[in-house]
């Protein structure tokens, strides 16, 4: 039999529209779908080849529960009742990490358990390990943390700044866009990178400045900007505030100290200043349109110990030019997984409710009033420092829903020392993957294919997610396992178990749509007949919002944050790791490689860990294309397959964090935060890279698979 | 304007106004999802008397169109028979989504399979692990280099030299996996014949059962 089913790619935070065919039960193709209004027919590599993951056989099918240091396979009542009867005891010490995979109704139920159940706000996702400088700046000076405006406006925009971000190798279809705006209106395009990526090829300006000398890199073009007069009078009066104080602070310095420390030119940093504020009109741009400028940013902004201050350096740059509420302009932190905004939505973070509200009086009365319970007004705990807290005992049992943090976290060892000291571990996950070995209960859940529910991309756009092929082995959806859970633990908790009711995703999303006003007027009925709807979408017959901050920001004025370079990073090279270690990502892995490792296709076109250096270095070091070597740092090692390549400066070498063949980055990198969003400081870190000394080769082992031979 | 006989709205082109009324037109080089390009003439219909390609031309203006008289169906049977001399035998594998179109068209106008003269195009690339290229079932439609630099605005192929030397290729003497091709799969999506087509390793998955509890 064959089934054309439409719905939504799960790798990457752009969201394509994917129709994924299947024969005889079997996915057999996944078509692009030229009607998606996000990725309007394209699709890259991982969303076309890549979802073959689902019917792998590692996949788990029954839920495991650990005796004796084995894993015994179990019935969901038994795996629930062992849970419900556990958990309760760790009130107070317990946290969870959502998952940035799952959808918003999964995430919705997840943050409703551990409030309302667990009695706690300690949950939080992967947004943490990302994009959470963003969203820190992003709220304290426009007031919201969501992208601005629409892909649509990188077609429309007369010029494209592209800092710390990579979208051909990790948002292939917007790259696509960005390509279409340059080759068929001459959209000008600025990349920001210390790696030359696939668009720097396209770029009028490609700067390439020392790592971590981001804010000198943005207070100069700040500079330059003022020197000649290019900022927009007008909105800085009409619609900001703080001005001055940033002004006086960007004043400190030249346009030509700021490039010295950056590392660039000061000319080319001028004319990416002058491109960036007032760009020449694109072809086609309609009559006495201002030409717009699109800033999109990725982790080469945020992974850094003073990644906030990144982030505002660059918020800062649009207030001053003026370059939001407009079409064809404003900003875009690019997400990196395919629902970390709609996670974020649904409030799986610490310090607010669903939809971003606070926990203060009038809004917590309304979820109580709907929940029929008291909820927790304390902000909980970040998800980097519920990690870092195991070892204080102020947390001792996790649940974990489809993350891997063994192999997200920095400084690996030191992570998985602390989980190893949890008292009590529930991971709910496809895969037996690092963290999952460590748990007390396994449960096995549905892939994107076999459920019902939303994801929202990186421009709010909710879009429908439906089930293609039936639930591998006995495994449920994310909030169906966590509902029953919560039935079960519920009277215990002296809640209504009739809270956790829920007969289908629709259910659960008519509830958050209900208490979440930007939600409000989608439903499931409007979704499947209009397609996807971009958040705000106050009302059932509201359209939708294609940019935000038109006429005023939600905090009322933009506000100006003087920032000043602070030392590079945390750590920087010395004469015994000499070379500065980059991380980032490649388009035929996504992210830790979880589940594309499970592709088959995927680790023939790259089997090994890619370790980029400059010829330069190569030459000093005696390294050959494609031999093996050896990468360390203070805090571990890893082997990959030297690439010899100037797109990486010298001194500088850059590893994908993609984990193969038991290599991955993390392993290297520094648990050093960036303060007020506690990100890790992944893309900056002392290293030393030499060939592989030949040693007899022992045994290989296969990935562990507890599923197997089920 | 009327389409054999039945009214339609004159929106788009010929070929849109024929589609939406499911009457089956081969279209071998035109995409969906892409503009025309007019380069296969199977799609001849009969406007107002002259025989044109409904594909690229505008419904506008045309008032009675005729998908199935003498006329159109002969060109078009002449058309496919020359556009068979450009392939080779249909190979014994699984195609691409599209791939059928080919051989449907070849159907739907009484077309024996056809006899199949030697090749000299009979490149055949297997160095992606996501998709193959057999170039003896290419007959040279352009879809595929449409949506690459079309959709995709990626350039990885074109096609390179005229008359009998033409090809679909991602640069003389290199194999898609050493060209800058992202592997993005929209030329395999495209394809209407077995050229470009998914590799089977892209699509070894297992059959999916619903155990039972526990
Ligand atoms: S798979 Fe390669 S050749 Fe085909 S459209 Fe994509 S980039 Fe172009
Ligand atoms: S490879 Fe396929 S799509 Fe491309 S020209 Fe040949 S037949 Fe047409
Ligand atoms: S489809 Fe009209 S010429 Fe090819």
């Amino acid at each position: 039999m064959e089934t054309k089913t439409w719905t939504t790619c799960p790798f990457c935070g752009v969201g394509c529209g994917i129709v994924v065919h299947t024969r005889d039960g079997r996915i057999a193709w996944v078509d692009d779908d030229p009607a998606n209004l996000s990725s309007r027919g394209m699709l890259c590599v991982k969303g076309r080849f890549g979802t073959t993951f689902v019917q792998h056989p590692d996949r788990l099918t029954t839920p495991l529960i650990r005796r004796g240091g084995e894993f015994v396979p179990a019935t969901w009542d038994e795996a629930l009742d062992l849970i419900a009867e556990r958990l309760p005891a760790f009130r107070g010490r317990f946290g969870s990490f959502a998952s940035a995979k799952a959808t918003n109704e999964d995430a919705f139920v997840q943050q409703k358990f551990v409030r309302l159940i667990m009695g706690t706000n300690n949950i939080d996702h992967c947004t943490r390990l990302c994009h959470s400088p963003s969203v820190e700046a992003m709220l304290d000076q426009l007031g919201s943390g969501a992208t601005s405006n629409s892909y649509s406006d990188y077609e429309e925009a007369s010029c494209l700044v592209l800092v710390g971000c990579d979208p051909g190798s990790n948002h292939p279809v917007i790259a696509s866009r960005m390509r279409k705006a340059v080759d068929e209106f001459g959209t000008r395009l600025v990349v920001v990178n210390p790696k030359r990526i696939d668009m720097a090829e396209r770029a009028d300006i490609f700067l390439q400045p020392l790592p971590g000398t981001d804010v000198a890199l943005f207070n100069g073009m700040a500079r330059a900007i003022l020197d000649e007069g290019l900022e927009d009078r007008a909105f800085i009066a009409g619609r900001t505030e703080g001005f001055e104080a940033w002004r006086a602070a960007v004043l400190e310095r030249t346009v030509e100290e700021y490039a010295a420390v950056c590392g660039v030119g000061a000319a080319e940093l001028r004319e990416a200043a002058r491109l960036y504020a007032a760009p020449p009109p694109r072809r086609g741009l309609p009559p006495g349109e201002r030409p717009g400028s699109c800033l999109a940013w990725g982790m080469g902004i945020t992974q850094h110990a003073h990644g906030t201050d990144n982030a505002r350096a660059l918020i800062n740059l649009a207030l001053l030019t003026g370059q939001l509420g407009r079409p064809g302009c404003g900003i875009s932190p690019l997400r990196g997984q395919n629902n970390v905004q709609g996670c974020g939505d649904a409030g799986c973070i610490p310090d607010s409710l669903p939809g971003y509200q606070p926990y203060a009086g009038d809004v917590a009365a309304i979820f109580e009033e709907a929940w029929g319970a008291g909820i927790p007004r304390e902000p909980g705990i970040k998800a980097t420092d519920m990690v870092e807290r195991i070892a204080a005992g102020d947390i001792r049992a996790m649940y974990i829903v489809g993350e891997n943090p063994l192999l997200s976290e920095p400084n690996l060892a030191h992570a998985e020392a602390l989980f190893r000291q949890l008292d009590f571990l529930v991971v709910q996950d496809l895969f037996l993957h690092e963290t999952a070995q460590l748990a007390d209960v396994v449960l096995p859940a549905c892939s994107f294919a076999e459920k019902d529910g939303t994801f929202t991309n990186s421009e709010r756009r909710v879009q429908r997610v439906r089930p293609a092929i039936p639930p591998v082995g006995a495994s449920r959806p994310d909030w169906a396992i966590i509902a029953d859970l919560a039935r079960r633990m519920a009277p215990g908790a002296g809640i209504d178990p009739r809270q956790f009711a829920y007969g289908s995703a629709a259910e659960v999303f008519a509830e958050m749509a209900r208490l979440t006003p930007q939600l409000r007027g989608i439903s499931y009925e409007r979704l499947d007949r209009e397609g996807g709807i971009q958040w705000p979408c106050p009302n059932p017959d509201h359209p939708g919002t294609r940019f935000l901050y038109a006429d005023r920001f939600p905090r009322g004025l933009g506000k100006f944050v003087p920032v000043r370079q602070a030392e590079p990073a945390a750590e920087l090279p010395d004469s015994a790791y000499p070379l500065v270690l980059n991380t980032g990502r490649v388009l035929y892995h996504w992210h830790g490689g979880t589940i594309t490792r499970r592709v088959q296709a995927l680790v023939e076109q790259m089997p090994e860990v890619p370790v980029a250096i400059h010829p330069d270095d190569a030459a000093k070091l005696g390294i050959d294309e494609g031999v093996e070597v050896v990468v360390r740092s203070r805090r571990g090692r890893l082997t990959g397959k030297a690439v010899i390549t100037d797109a990486v400066r010298e001194g500088s070498v850059f590893v994908p964090f993609v984990k193969l063949q038991g290599s991955a980055a993390n392993f290297l990198t520094n648990n050093a935060y960036d303060e007020p969003s506690r990100i890790p400081e992944y893309k900056v870190c002392a290293v030393r890279v030499e060939k592989k000394r030949p040693r007899p080769v022992g045994a290989i082992g296969a990935p562990p698979t507890a599923s197997r031979g089920r | 304007m009327r389409v054999d006989g039945q009214e339609v709205e004159p929106a788009g082109t010929i070929l849109d106004a024929v589609l939406a009324l499911g009457i089956s037109l081969p279209h071998l080089c035109k995409d969906d999802n892409l503009p025309a390009i007019g380069a296969c003439r199977t799609c001849l219909v009969e406007a107002d008397g002259r025989v044109v390609a409904a594909c690229h031309t505008p419904a506008a203006g045309v008032e009675e169109v005729l998908t199935a008289s003498e006329r159109a169906v002969r060109l078009r049977r002449a058309v496919l028979r020359l556009t068979a001399r450009m392939h080779g035998p249909r190979p014994d594998v699984e195609g691409g989504p599209r791939s059928a179109e080919l051989w449907a068209a070849y159907g739907e106008h009484g077309l024996e399979q056809p006899a199949y003269p030697r090749r000299a195009r009979d490149t055949f690339d297997t160095s992606s692990p996501f998709f193959h290229f057999d170039e003896q079932a290419c007959i040279l439609c352009g879809r595929c280099v449409a949506a690459c630099q079309g959709l995709q605005h990626i350039g990885a192929i074109g096609i390179a030299g005229t008359g009998t030397h033409a090809r679909v290729t991602p640069g003389a003497g290199v194999a898609f996996a050493a060209s800058i091709c992202t592997a993005c799969g929209s030329c395999v999506a495209a394809c209407p014949t077995h050229a470009l087509r998914p590799a089977p390793s892209s699509r070894d998955g297992v059959r999916f059962e619903r155990a039972t509890e526990g």
